[in-house]
């Protein structure tokens, strides 16, 4: 009954040929028609904007669309040479891994060890060779021993997605396909994981949808890029697209590497790389300081300087904070139901203050986020000052109203007019890209759909005088990200105090004048972003990682030393 | 005292260590046992027995015991008012109740009613709180013959209870933040109705990605597959289940042999 894991023959490992979905709710297409193919043993990065289709086209592959999330599929897939759609979901599981985009739907809710050992249980290896496997993936993965017997629902945000990930890797498939891996782990983890799903050998085929490039991008043979549409608007190397489609794939908010802008600097002074860089090492390679031409550094230096001021905030965004908002004294932290996960916690955030809010996965950032939102009481110690409003880790909890245009109403003053309110509700659907989705059931969007919903709803109402936004890049497209940071920037200037909970350094670099570092059950540090960015001992103790423009401020400091 | 420690540390790896089908079957006799006896005193045995080896084997807190009781003692006092009240209607009770030692038949009858109502609920509460729920579904797959995909469901139904907690109070957060009142501690009775459907949603939700997960990683539905971990008969099962049935013999026994004292 089980199939032989190792595929029969040379054709693609994956194939949709002009593959067109719709789900019956509403009734319109979600994604394609697309005909894409992935070879065996190549790496394929698939970008596309928020709800151009990409999750829905992975979903199709085994079949568990339609098989068993209902839709209409019309087109063929096919899998190592062979109809899709001839075998169940299940019967593919030893040729195709599967990540999904939201970590809790690739586990089952089980304790650690039982969620790695269920696909091989499935396959019906001896168990002694599963333990071997389990115990080999947690290793390889970074999972603590400790893990083994806690249930998979207990963990954090990003240790269910550590597992999640050891789970997929452990099917040893010859295609993982995962979709936005890396969206809630902190840089370390992130980066062992990038290096785990591309690292295998030359015959397993590997497609990754995710919105965090950097560590990933070196290591992809293609990628290819959904426009708005669903349709493929760009197809290549990754060097070659992300420099001549770079206007394209900006203009429908995709991401770029950082090494992009960089490299956009550097050909406006007519100092162009000569390969299309994909890190800022790279970008400045043919600029090393001892040894290029003294001419060409001092055009490069303004270049980069550029390239680095806009990735760091400016003087003026941490001159005009007010006085102390909210306040947490020997303040202890502990979730719902949960032990005391951070203890003497003192935290000033001010008025018109972005604060960040860094730390590895399981640091406790989410429960201190809720703390200082007033939403969870404090274990012992005291809060002072206004409520705050939180963005959840995970949109749908909250969810409350039955269309997108009533969740966005339900969050508005009670006091403030009707018209006022639909015209301030439908200016945040229409910046946040989510015009024509009025009438959707808030759980029918896409994932990057949901958190700009929720983002839209808070930062529309301004209720709040604080608020909490955690891990709000995590599904966003660069689009979302560009108006997620124009909307913190314009509340900032009213007054209001942000605080963003984030893995991602270059984000918590560009917006948050100050940040705090959390980990081993206390605020390891608290300061001025830009400084706590350059201690690589603090960085390492924190799992954290520093940001992409770290090479360019290097390079520039070399400069001035010669 | 360290070795009392120790002990007690051993009892309660020992409860948890035995095989879930064993303590399944010694529940489902005493169960049935308390349905069927109707003395006061086999009750309070049928009561005090598990809580004591919940306490002294299991380092299970007391309070803990007594807050497990809270729903069951409401029940069962229901029990006792109606048979005080409706003293008609429970006239072969009240027969059963009128050869106990309790002065009045009726208000006997109403409190072995109430005594059977805790001992039901103490006897299910020592199997919950000893038994390790994947535990229990492996051992069904593995000697009950139970199919992977039933075990599976039914495992993921049991995961589901302690997560709807956390969901609820996702939500009291979200609502709390939009309404601008402040969150109680407990929710009052109309918060946990309003509470009802969107967590109903949660579960159906929750279980369409709990099969789809399982799917997607190949959980077929007559495949031959390995079930790691499957609790074995040793033989303390063997030990447990004659000590629990010994008990229970020596307790009908006394309520036989002396049912009027």
């Amino acid at each position: 009954m089980l199939s032989d894991p190792q595929p029969p023959d040379t054709s693609p490992a994956a194939e949709w040929r002009e593959v067109e979905v719709s789900y019956p709710f509403p009734k319109q297409r979600a994604a394609g028609p697309v005909s894409l193919s992935i070879g065996r043993g190549e790496r394929v990065l698939l970008l596309g904007p928020s709800g151009s289709g990409k999750s829905t086209l992975l979903l199709t592959l085994t079949g568990l669309i339609p098989g068993s999330i209902p839709a209409s599929v019309d087109g063929e897939i096919r899998l190592f040479g062979e109809d899709a759609a001839k075998r169940k979901a299940w019967d593919w599981a030893s040729h195709v891994a599967q990540y999904f985009q939201d970590a809790d739907q690739t586990l089952c809710g089980m304790r650690v060890e039982d969620e790695l050992a269920f696909p091989l249980e499935n396959r019906a290896l001896p168990e002694d060779r599963i333990a071997a496997h389990v115990t080999c993936i947690m290793q390889r993965v970074g999972l603590p021993d400790t893990w083994r017997n806690r249930r998979s629902t207990t963990l954090s945000g990003g240790e269910r997605q550590l597992v999640a990930l050891a789970a997929t890797l452990v099917q040893d498939a010859p295609l993982f396909v995962a979709d936005e891996p890396t969206a809630h782990l902190a840089p370390e983890a992130a980066g062992r994981l990038h290096a785990l799903l591309t690292e295998d050998g030359p015959d397993r085929s590997v497609l990754i949808v995710d919105h965090r490039l950097e560590g990933l991008i070196h290591s992809v043979d293609r990628m290819v890029v959904l426009g708005r549409d669903g349709s493929i608007i760009a197809e290549g190397h990754p060097r070659n697209v992300f420099r001549e489609r770079r206007d394209l794939l900006i203009s429908q908010g995709i991401w770029c590497p950082v090494s992009c802008a960089l490299d956009a600097h550097l050909s406006e002074a007519g100092l162009e790389p000569p390969v299309a860089p994909l890190s800022v090492e790279e970008a400045l390679a043919h600029l090393d300081p001892e040894a290029a031409p003294r001419e060409d550094l001092a055009k490069a230096r303004p270049a980069v300087e550029a390239f680095v001021a806009a990735s760091t905030p400016s003087t003026s965004d941490a001159a005009s904070i007010g006085p102390a908002l909210v306040e947490l004294r020997a303040a202890e932290c502990a979730p719902f139901l949960g032990p005391t996960v951070l203890r003497d916690i003192d935290l000033t955030v001010h008025e018109g203050e972005i604060l960040g809010v860094l730390g590895a996965n399981g640091a406790g950032k989410s429960t201190l986020g809720l703390c200082l939102s007033g939403l969870l009481p404090l274990k012992a110690g005291r809060r002072k000052g206004a409520p705050g409003g939180v963005a959840f880790q995970r949109p749908e909890n909250q969810f409350t109203g039955g269309t997108v245009i009533e969740e966005v109403l339900s969050a508005m003053p009670r006091g403030m007019n009707k018209a006022e309110k639909a015209e301030r509700a439908a200016r945040a659907l229409a910046d946040w890209g989510l015009a024509g989705f009025e009438l959707r059931h808030p759980l029918e969007l896409s994932q990057g759909q949901k958190r700009k919903l929720v983002l839209a709803t808070l930062t529309a109402s301004d209720r709040w005088p604080l608020l909490i936004l955690d891990e709000p890049m995590a599904g966003l497209d660069a689009r979302g990200v560009a108006t997620l940071v124009a909307e913190i920037r314009m509340l900032r200037d009213r007054g209001r105090a942000v605080a963003v909970i984030t893995h991602d350094m270059d984000l918590a670099l560009r917006l948050c004048p100050r940040s705090i570092v959390v980990g081993e059950g206390k605020i390891l540090a608290d300061g001025p972003t830009r400084q706590l960015m350059q201690d690589c001992a603090l960085l390492k103790r924190a799992g954290l990682a520093e940001p992409s423009c770290a090479g360019a401020v290097r390079w520039l400091k070399r400069v001035a030393a010669c | 005292m360290r070795r009392g420690g120790a002990m007690a540390e051993a009892g309660r790896g020992m409860l948890k260590a035995l095989n879930p089908l064993g303590k399944l079957v010694v529940c489902f006799v005493w169960l049935a046992a308390s349905v069927l006896v109707f003395d006061a005193r086999f009750q309070l045995a049928a009561i005090l027995i598990p809580s004591l080896a919940l306490i002294v084997l299991n380092r299970t807190p007391p309070l803990v015991v007594l807050a497990l009781m809270v729903p069951f003692s409401l029940f069962g006092f229901g029990f006792l008012t109606t048979s005080v009240l409706f003293r008609q209607e429970s006239d072969f009770a009240l027969r059963m109740a009128g050869e106990s030692p309790l002065a009045s038949p009726a208000f006997s009858a109403g409190v072995t009613l109430f005594l059977r109502a805790l001992a039901c609920g103490m006897i299910s509460a020592f199997f919950a709180l000893t038994t390790d729920p994947g535990a229990l579904v492996r051992a069904l797959m593995v000697h009950a013959r139970l199919p992977p995909r039933i075990g599976y469901s039914l495992f993921a139904a049991m995961q589901l209870v302690p997560d709807l907690a956390a969901e609820a109070q996702q939500m009291r957060y979200a609502r709390a933040m939009k309404s601008g009142r402040r969150l109680r501690r407990l929710p009052g009775p109309g918060e946990l109705v309003s509470l009802v459907i969107p967590l109903l949603a949660f579960a159906i939700r929750r279980a369409g990605r709990t099969a789809i997960a399982m799917e997607a990683r190949g959980l077929a539905p007559d495949a031959p597959r390995t079930i790691t971990q499957a609790p074995v008969f040793r033989r303390r099962d063997a030990a447990f289940v004659l000590v629990a049935l010994a008990a229970l013999l020596l307790c009908g026994i006394a309520v036989v042999v002396d049912p009027a004292s």
